[in-house]
């Protein structure tokens, strides 16, 4: 089967982070901030509405375009699969770069993307709804 | 999580210590903090000296569990020339966990004023000529950067700029070190603001069965009863409640109730003003609960134009400023409220210690203690906000004897001008809004920062209602739980989740982390921090027999009635009897010695 996560309400969201903490627990065994798919950001001050941001799963996504090695291979339904070996030794992370929303994120400790699994625990995890986690058709 | 970093304002420089020995035995918050309080502080230590510390500690299982969000700050508070402990929410606890440190120690003091920059183990001080003066507010916009992870950002206003004792240090716009005067501690280094930014990762020993207590915990926290309440109307739902049962203090406790209760009720404010709830990171509750004060623009704004189009700015609200600057003044407009709240936070104030010098102020007044002159021509009156905003700019002023005088707190001021009855102090700090009973009193009287949160004392009276209970059993109710609150602010559990983490949770989850404890041995942890505090109060002058309850709490009207002087008595002489027979003793011994012979013979 097939899912999709999609940020559908980012206007409920209370910045309480259960979505990325629940993300690196999940792709990463740990709990850490900037090892994650899912974003939580906060734009000139925390008086500003929360941002939340996940992968948009393009079907054309400038992130596989913008690799020089190819290590991002589009998916028919939308989004990324990583080719780890084509993935090695980068030097340039113009995926990270190309992603107009930053929704890829640079893992510190393995120099490669963070890719969404789209596992849902974001949204499992969200008190309120700002995620919407379904399957495709 | 085992390293503490140390910052030295004169030196400008910063080093990494380890101290496993440390974290393994007292976890985190206030257990760690309160040893190195007690390190760092030589006894005596005048508060604004170099030498004396500000220590920041993060509670130990931040991050890792819902609801574990607290940070706490210790220092010599120059409100009460004794120990300064305050608890905060918001980013800073999570950032300095990420930056991969359990506490920061702030040693030293700046000419120049400075702030603390840490990006995980990129610590710098650097200069902030052009921050001094600004509000807190403006210090996190313009400190507040594209970073990864999470940041926090604290600073204090031109209140603790000015040495104002109970001038505050907002961290992350919202929350507070609040009370005891942090912000002047701040100001008396020249230290405006730190901002810390951590990266890094909290690793899990255990990730399956954390990941599994997660699941428990969360879905507790989001379905129980207990939590919902603070994320519909947080803690100002207690306005109403509190007013029905005859409990809310209102004109300087003189009252009980307050007519205009159901207009700055948590249920009005929610229905006019509330525009947002955040939360601190890992806690899914969001009790920040956000008012949006819309004011006219200044004409000054204007060019002599008429502006249609409000100004308006996000204000916090919760039960205790809502008592301080609403029911206990008798301002009743929820606009004013919100008014008197945003002046404080602009200015960097304690809220709550602001609306306890205003009340006594007003009665002062009243009572011909103070006069015009006094007060530079402004008539401090019930509810008249114009005249309280005018104050509290004077005391920020420091506009004359009179002002400066308040600035130093209400010991100070009744000291010199009378009306000390009336000065709703304990332990030099300002009360709670709670005209309870005798629970509430003594729990302030002889919690160690003599906070309402010290021991939850309000909450015995509540059971005092359907049954008596004697002066033994609260003595002993206050002890269990400033001891138990203790375990659960070291793990950096929020207040308000004390009854998702039961004792049993407790060892459970930190079975998971690899502690093995029992309810019993971490009764006992929560002792000897407290022992540890009280050891730090006794050292620095604090005579529990010595301290007084303002005549006013005789006079109160309480559920059960007035309060009685003998039982008053009887319950802090049981607190003493249990407390000395834990091996702490809170009199000198010459004291306690003539006592035991006089009752002997």
């Amino acid at each position: 089967m097939r899912f999709r996560i999609e940020v559908v309400h980012p206007e409920r969201c209370i910045g309480c982070y259960s979505c990325v903490y629940a993300c690196s627990r999940h792709l990463f065994n740990t709990v850490d901030p900037s090892r994650t798919a899912v974003f939580l950001r906060i734009e000139g001050s925390i008086t500003n509405p929360f941002i939340p941001v996940t992968c948009r799963f393009c079907k054309t996504p400038e992130c596989a375009e913008a690799c020089p090695k190819n290590a991002l291979q589009p998916l028919p339904e939308g989004g990324i699969m990583l080719i780890t070996s084509r993935c090695q030794g980068c030097e340039t992370f113009d995926c990270i770069t190309a992603c107009a929303i930053r929704a890829l994120a640079l893992d510190k400790k393995t120099k490669l993307p963070v890719i969404c699994d789209k596992c849902g625990d974001c949204a499992k995890y969200c008190p309120h709804n700002v995620f919407k986690y379904e399957e495709m058709k | 999580m085992n390293n503490i970093l140390y910052v030295d304002l004169t030196e400008r420089s910063s080093k990494v210590i380890e101290r496993p020995d440390l974290f393994s035995k007292y976890l985190g918050g206030p257990g760690i903090a309160s040893k190195l309080l007690i390190e760092e502080t030589k006894p005596g230590t005048d508060p604004f000296s170099p030498k004396s510390s500000i220590i920041f500690a993060a509670g130990y299982l931040v991050g890792i569990f819902p609801c574990m969000v607290k940070a706490v700050a210790m220092f010599k508070s120059p409100l009460t020339k004794n120990l300064g402990e305050s608890y905060s929410g918001g980013h800073l606890a999570s950032a300095l966990r990420f930056a991969g440190y359990g506490a920061l120690v702030v040693h030293g003091a700046s000419e120049n004023p400075v702030m603390i920059k840490i990006v995980d183990d990129d610590v710098k001080v650097e200069r902030a000529d052009s921050l001094w003066g600004l509000s807190p507010l403006n210090v996190e916009k313009t400190l507040r950067g594209h970073y990864e992870g999470i940041q926090s950002v604290m600073s204090c206003g031109r209140a603790g700029e000015g040495l104002i004792n109970y001038g505050n240090v907002i961290v992350d716009r919202f929350h507070h070190f609040g009370r005891l005067g942090l912000g002047a501690i701040f100001g008396s280094k020249k230290l405006k603001a730190i901002s810390i930014n951590g990266t890094g990762e909290i690793p899990l020993e255990d990730p399956l069965a954390v990941k599994e207590m997660y699941e428990k915990l969360y879905d507790e926290v989001i379905n129980s009863e207990n939590m919902l309440k603070y994320h519909y109307l947080g803690t100002s739902a207690n306005v109403l409640e509190l007013n029905e049962r005859g409990t809310l203090p209102s004109r300087n406790f003189k009252e009980s109730r307050f007519r205009g209760a159901e207009r700055i009720s948590g249920e009005a404010m929610a229905e006019s003003s509330l525009e947002r709830k955040i939360s601190c990171p890992g806690c899914p509750v969001a009790c920040i609960h956000l008012a949006e004060l819309k004011t006219g623009f200044a004409p000054e704004h204007e060019k002599g134009r008429k502006e249609i189009f409000p100004e308006k700015v996000l204000v916090p609200y919760n039960y205790e400023p809502m008592y301080a600057l609403g029911s206990n003044l008798l301002v009743h407009e929820p606009s004013h409220l919100l008014r008197l709240i945003y002046r404080c936070e602009y200015l960097g104030l304690d809220a709550m210690m602001v609306g306890t010098v205003l009340a006594w102020v007003t009665e002062a007044f009243e009572e011909g203690l103070i006069n015009l002159d006094d007060t530079s021509g402004i008539e401090p009156r019930w509810s008249d906000v114009g005249a309280y905003l005018q104050i509290i700019n004077n005391i920020v002023d420091l506009k004359n004897p009179f002002y400066t005088k308040l600035a130093q707190g209400l010991d100070v001021a009744s000291e010199k001008y009378g009306g000390e009855e009336f000065a709703m102090i304990m332990g030099r700090n300002g009360l709670a809004g709670y005209t309870t009973g005798y629970g509430s009193i003594v729990g302030q009287l002889v919690g160690a920062r003599h906070s309402h949160l010290s021991n939850s004392g309000y909450s015995i009276d509540q059971r005092a209602l359907d049954q008596p209970i004697g002066p033994d059993q609260i003595a002993k109710f206050l002890i269990n739980q400033e001891d138990w609150l203790y375990v659960l602010y070291s793990l950096g559990t929020c207040y308000f989740a004390r009854k998702i983490y039961t004792k049993e949770v407790v060892c459970a989850v930190l079975k998971i982390m690899g502690i093995d404890q029992t309810p019993e041995g971490l009764m006992q942890l929560g002792k000897e921090i407290f022992h540890n505090l009280y050891r730090f109060k006794i050292q620095e002058g604090f005579e529990l027999t010595e301290e007084k309850i303002p005549s006013r709490v005789y006079s109160m009207q309480t559920p059960q009635k007035k309060l009685d002087a003998e039982k008053m008595e009887s319950i802090i002489k049981y607190y003493i009897h249990k407390r000395e027979s834990e091996g702490l003793q809170l009199r000198p011994e010459e004291k306690a010695l003539k006592e035991l012979l006089s009752f002997e013979g």
